[in-house]
C-alpha cells in the first residue's frame, strides 16, 4: 500500500525523491525501471501518483505510461515525468498517454510538495 | 400592422375565396342537376311517353278492327276486354302526360286528348255493341264512320301533343346546356379573380415582409463583414422587422460599447507597454517572443530584433550562465508552456532570475527576470510573462551604499583615534607590512623563524588595530594572521604559498592604506597634526554619521529611488568632511582686522563674507590664510583711508572689507575688495619707474600698470611700514597662490579707464574642487560646529557678519 511510485535507474535520485516524499509523510514505492515500475503498480492498486524518470533501461518511462493506460487499463493513476530534457515530440507523446506534468532535474522537494499532496488524495 | 396579421389576413382571404368558390359551384352544381333531372326524369321520358300514345292507340284501332272482323262471340267479348284494358292505359298514359305538362299548351292539348279519347272509345263501344247484336253492318259502319273520325281527331291530337313535348324537351336540354355552359364562365371568372386577388395581396405582403427582412439581412451582413459597430440599420416600421431592427441596433450599440472598452483597454495595454520603463515580452510555444512586448525591452537588450526570436538566444546569450543551467532554463520554459499550470510551480526555481549580459561593447549589464504563467480557463501556461530590469545601476548603487557604509564606519573608527595616534598607528602597520614583505620574498618554503616573525608583526598591528578600534582593519589582519597561526602548525592541506601570502598582505596593506588615505583626504588629517587641531576639523559631527551610517543599513537596496536618495545623503555627508566654512577658515586673520587698524591709526572696518553656499576643502585653508593675511593686511594698510579722510570723502568712518565665493567655469574664485581710495595707477607707474622696472615713456594700460605690483620687490607704501613692508609683497603672495595651481588678478570694478585710483577686486582663483557647494541647513550646521571649535564663536565677533 503505498501513494506514490517513483521510478528511476539512478538510484541516488530514486533515494532522494523517496526520502524527500517519505519525509514529507507520503507513502512510497520505487521501481528501477519502467517494467518493474508496472509490475508494481499491478501489485498495487492504491498508488495514486507516479513520478518517473524518462530515459531508462529495459522500458523507458514514456513507454511505461503508454502501458499503464493501455495493458494495466489504469487511466486514473496520475503521471509525472522527471526529466533532464523535454522535446516537442516528447511532450506530445506524453500528452496522448496523459502525463499531467514535467518536472526538470534536479528534483526541488520543495516547489513540488503542494502539488504531489493534492494529487495523491 | 403587424406581419403576423397580415399573414392571418393572407389566410383568411384565401379561406373565404376558396370558400366563396366553392359554395358558387356547389350552388351551380345543384341547379343544373335539378334541370339534368327535370330533364332524364321529365321532359325526355314524357316526350318519350308521347311518342308512345299513338302506337297504344294505333293498337286500339287494331283491336277495333279485328273486333269488327271477329267470326265469333267468343273472340269479340276477348278483344272487347283487351279494349277496356287498353283504354285504361291510354288514360293512365293521358294522365301522366298532364301531370308532365309544362305549359297551358300541354295542358289544353291533353285536355282535347282526353275528351276525344272518351269520343273515341264511346265509338269503339258502339262498335263493340253492334257487333255483340250481331249487328256487323252497323258496328262495320260505326267503325269508319265514328271510330276512324275520332281517331284521325285524337292522333292530330297526340301528334300535336308529342310535337309539342319534343319541342319543350329541346329546349330544356337547351336551357340546361347554356346553363352548364354559364355556370363554366361564372366559376372561371371568379377563379381568375380570386387568383388575381390573392396575388396582390401575396405581392404586397412580399413587398412588405420579405424585402425588408432581405434588405436587413443584407445590412447586417455588410456590417458584420466590415465591423463597422457605429453604423445602425435604420427602423422604418413598427412590426416584427422593426422590432428586430432595433434589438440588432441595440446590440450593435453593446458591441460598439464593448468593443470600444476592448479598444480602449487595448489602447492601455499599448500605452503601457510603450512607455513602461521595464522589458516585458511573453514567451510562446517553441520558446519563441511573442510580437506584442514593451519598447523598453529593446532599449535594455540594445536591440530591435526581438519578435519571434528565441528567447533562449535573445536574453541568455553572452550571460554568465553556463550551458547546464542553461539548458535547464530552457527544460523548465518547456515543460511549462501548454502544460498545466502546475507545471509551473514545478520548475520555476529553474527559471533563473538574475543573469549578467555582455553587451556588443563589451558593458555587462545586470538583469532582473521575473517570469510569471499566463494560463488559459483550463489552467493550461498558455504563454510565460518575463520581466527585465536593468537592475545594473541598482546593483552598482548597492555596492557604492556598501562601500559608504564602510567608510563612513571607518571615519566614525578614525575619528575616536587622536591625529597624532593615528599617523603613529599607520606609520608602524605600514613598517610591519614592509618587514613582512620582505620575509615573504626571502622564503619560498616554509620557515618555523619566518612564520615567528610574521605571525608576530601581524598580531601586533591587529592589536593596535583592536586597540583603537579600527575594525574594518582588525578582520582583515585576523585573516592573515590565521593563515601564518595555521602555517605554524603544518598540515598537509595548508601549503607554504609564497604567491598567495603575498597576494593576502597586499590585501592587509590595502586595508591600512585605505584608513590612511581616508584620514588624510577625506578627514585632512596629514600627517602627525598637532594637538588641539583635530578638534578643527571636525566639521560633521559623529551623531551625523550615526545617523547616515543607520540610513544606509536600512536602505531597501531593491528600490533605485531610495538607494540614490541614500546615496546623495551618504555622499553629502562625506563631502563635507574636511570642509569649512571661509568665515573659519579666514577666522584668525579677520580676528586680528581691529589690532591691525588700530595700529595703522584707521578706524576699524565692518567685514561683510558672501559666500554664496560653498565651503572650502581643508587643503586651500593654508594657502587661503596666508594669502589673505597678506591682501588683509594690504587692504587696511593701503586701501582703506583714515577715518578723517573718509569723513571728508563724505563716506562712513569706518570702512569695509568685502569678502566673496564663487565657482565659475570650472575655478573657484575668491575675491576681496574695500571701499577705500582704490588701486593708486600713477604712484604704482612712478614706482614702478623709479626701481626702473619700465621706462618713463612706456605706453602702459591700466591692467598693465596694476600688474606691476606682482612684479618681485615692488612696494606700493610710501614708507615701509610694520605690516605691509617686511619684503612680503604682491609677488610672494603670487608665489603661493601659483604654487597651489591657482592664479591671482586685480579686476578694476569702475570704469574710470586712466584714472589716478580705480576701485579694484582682488580674485583669488583655485581649481573649483577646493569648493563644495551645500544647501542653507548644512551650512548653517557648519558655521554652527566650526563657531563651537572656536574659544570665541566667530558670529559673535561684533563686525563679522557672514551672508
Amino acid at each position: 500500500m503505498a501513494q506514490v511510485l517513483v521510478v528511476d535507474d539512478s538510484s541516488t535520485v530514486r533515494n532522494e525523491v523517496c526520502d524527500f516524499l517519505k519525509a514529507n509523510g507520503l507513502t512510497v514505492v520505487p521501481a528501477t525501471d519502467g517494467k518493474d515500475g508496472l509490475d508494481k503498480l499491478r501489485a498495487d492498486s492504491s498508488i495514486k501518483l507516479v513520478v518517473s524518470d524518462v530515459n531508462m533501461p529495459n522500458m523507458d518511462g514514456l513507454t511505461m505510461v503508454e502501458k499503464i493506460r493501455g495493458e494495466l487499463k489504469n487511466s486514473t493513476v496520475n503521471v509525472i515525468m522527471l526529466t533532464t530534457e523535454n522535446s516537442p515530440a516528447m511532450k506530445e507523446r506524453g500528452k496522448a498517454a496523459g502525463v499531467k506534468g514535467w518536472i526538470v532535474k534536479p528534483f526541488n522537494g520543495a516547489s513540488v510538495l503542494a502539488t504531489f499532496k493534492k494529487l495523491v488524495v | 400592422m403587424d406581419i403576423r396579421q397580415r399573414i392571418t389576413i393572407l389566410v383568411v382571404s384565401t379561406f373565404v375565396a376558396i370558400a366563396s368558390i366553392g359554395g358558387y359551384a356547389t350552388y351551380q352544381s345543384r341547379g343544373n342537376a335539378n334541370q339534368v333531372k327535370l330533364v332524364t326524369e321529365g321532359v325526355v321520358p314524357s316526350a318519350l311517353a308521347s311518342a308512345d300514345l299513338v302506337s297504344q292507340l294505333k293498337d286500339v284501332q287494331l283491336a277495333t278492327m279485328n273486333l269488327v272482323s271477329a267470326p265469333d262471340a267468343n273472340l269479340v267479348s276477348q278483344i272487347k276486354t283487351r279494349l277496356t284494358g287498353q283504354k285504361a292505359k291510354l288514360q293512365s298514359s293521358l294522365e301522366l302526360q298532364q301531370q308532365q305538362a309544362d305549359s297551358d299548351t300541354q295542358r289544353g292539348l291533353v285536355q282535347q286528348a282526353k275528351e276525344s279519347l272518351h269520343n273515341y272509345f264511346s265509338a269503339v263501344d258502339d262498335t263493340a255493341n253492334f257487333k255483340v247484336a250481331g249487328q256487323n253492318e252497323l258496328a262495320a259502319a260505326t267503325l269508319f264512320a265514328g271510330v276512324a273520325q275520332y281517331q284521325t281527331e285524337l292522333e292530330q291530337i297526340i301528334d300535336t301533343l308529342r310535337i309539342e313535348k319534343t319541342r319543350s324537351k329541346d329546349a330544356a336540354i337547351a336551357s340546361l346546356n347554356s346553363r352548364l355552359a354559364s355556370t363554366v364562365s361564372a366559376l372561371s371568372v371568379v377563379t381568375v379573380l380570386a387568383i388575381v386577388v390573392l396575388s396582390a395581396i401575396g405581392f404586397m405582403l412580399y413587398r412588405q415582409i420579405i424585402r425588408p427582412i432581405g434588405r436587413m439581412q443584407s445590412m447586417m451582413s455588410e456590417i458584420a463583414t466590415s465591423q463597422d459597430f457605429t453604423r445602425r440599420v435604420p427602423v422604418e416600421r413598427a412590426d416584427e422587422i422593426g422590432r428586430s431592427t432595433e434589438a440588432f441596433n441595440a446590440m450593435l450599440a453593446k458591441i460598439q460599447e464593448s468593443s470600444a472598452q476592448l479598444k480602449q483597454k487595448t489602447t492601455d495595454i499599448q500605452a503601457m507597454l510603450q512607455n513602461m520603463p521595464q522589458g516585458i515580452l511573453t514567451v510562446v510555444a517553441g520558446s519563441r517572443i511573442h510580437h506584442e512586448y514593451s519598447a523598453y525591452l529593446e532599449t535594455i537588450l540594445e536591440t530591435n530584433d526581438v519578435p519571434n526570436r528565441d528567447v533562449m538566444a535573445l536574453i541568455f546569450s553572452d550571460t554568465h550562465l553556463g550551458a547546464d543551467v542553461l539548458s535547464q532554463v530552457e527544460a523548465a520554459i518547456g515543460s511549462c508552456i501548454g502544460e498545466d499550470a502546475m507545471n509551473f510551480d514545478f520548475n520555476a526555481h529553474l527559471l533563473v532570475g538574475e543573469v549578467e549580459k555582455r553587451m556588443p561593447d563589451g558593458r555587462v549589464k545586470i538583469l532582473d527576470l521575473n517570469w510569471s504563467p499566463i494560463t488559459d480557463d483550463n489552467d493550461t501556461v498558455v504563454r510565460l510573462m518575463l520581466c527585465v530590469r536593468d537592475v545594473t545601476e541598482l546593483r552598482k548603487l548597492a555596492l557604492e551604499a556598501n562601500e559608504q557604509k564602510h567608510e563612513l564606519e571607518m571615519i566614525g573608527e578614525i575619528l575616536a583615534v587622536s591625529q597624532e595616534k593615528f599617523h603613529e598607528f599607520i606609520v608602524s602597520a605600514l613598517t610591519f607590512i614592509d618587514e613582512n614583505e620582505i620575509v615573504l620574498h626571502r622564503h619560498i618554503e616554509p620557515d618555523a623563524d619566518a612564520l615567528a616573525q610574521l605571525f608576530r608583526n601581524m598580531h601586533t598591528i591587529k592589536g593596535n588595530a583592536r586597540t583603537y578600534g579600527l575594525q574594518h582593519l582588525t578582520n582583515v589582519v585576523h585573516e592573515a594572521e590565521q593563515t601564518y597561526e595555521a602555517l605554524r602548525k603544518p598540515r598537509p592541506d595548508i601549503a607554504w604559498d609564497q604567491d598567495s601570502l603575498l597576494a593576502e598582505l597586499a590585501g592587509v596593506r590595502a586595508a591600512v592604506e585605505r584608513y590612511s588615505h581616508i584620514n588624510e583626504v577625506s578627514l585632512g588629517r596629514r600627517g602627525p597634526g598637532r594637538r588641539g587641531v583635530t578638534e578643527r576639523y571636525l566639521l560633521v559631527d559623529k551623531g551625523e554619521i550615526l545617523e547616515t551610517l543607520h540610513r544606509l543599513e536600512t536602505v531597501n537596496t531593491g528600490n533605485l529611488h531610495e538607494l540614490v536618495a541614500a546615496r546623495d545623503a551618504v555622499r553629502k555627508t562625506l563631502r563635507l568632511l574636511g570642509t569649512e566654512p571661509i568665515a573659519a577658515t579666514l577666522g584668525a586673520v579677520l580676528d586680528a582686522v581691529p589690532a591691525l587698524a588700530a595700529e595703522l591709526g584707521k578706524a576699524t572696518p565692518s567685514i561683510r563674507i558672501d559666500d554664496n553656499g560653498y565651503v572650502i576643502r581643508n587643503q586651500a585653508s593654508g594657502l587661503l590664510k596666508n594669502v589673505f593675511m597678506h591682501l588683509v593686511r594690504n587692504a587696511v594698510d593701503h586701501g582703506l583711508e583714515a577715518a578723517d579722510v573718509r569723513t571728508a570723502a563724505g563716506k562712513a568712518a569706518n570702512g569695509l572689507l568685502r569678502i566673496s565665493l564663487a565657482v565659475a567655469d570650472g575655478t573657484l574664485q575668491v575675491a576681496l575688495w574695500d571701499d577705500g581710495r582704490g588701486l593708486a595707477l600713477l604712484r604704482i607707474r612712478a614706482i614702478a619707474v623709479e626701481r626702473g622696472l619700465v621706462s618713463v615713456d612706456e605706453p602702459l594700460s591700466d591692467d598693465e600698470i596694476a600688474n606691476l605690483i606682482f612684479r618681485p620687490g615692488f612696494s606700493t607704501a610710501e614708507r615701509v611700514t610694520d605690516i605691509s613692508g617686511r619684503g612680503v609683497g604682491m609677488d610672494a603672495v603670487q608665489d603661493f597662490v601659483r604654487r597651489e595651481g591657482g592664479k591671482i588678478a586685480i579686476r578694476f570694478t569702475d570704469d574710470a579707464v586712466g584714472a589716478n585710483f580705480r576701485q579694484f577686486k582682488t580674485v583669488i582663483s583655485l581649481p573649483d574642487s577646493y569648493a563644495i557647494q551645500v544647501d542653507d541647513n548644512q551650512l548653517e550646521h557648519l558655521r554652527d560646529a566650526s563657531a563651537h571649535a572656536e574659544a570665541q564663536p566667530l558670529s559673535q565677533r561684533g563686525e563679522v557678519s557672514t551672508l
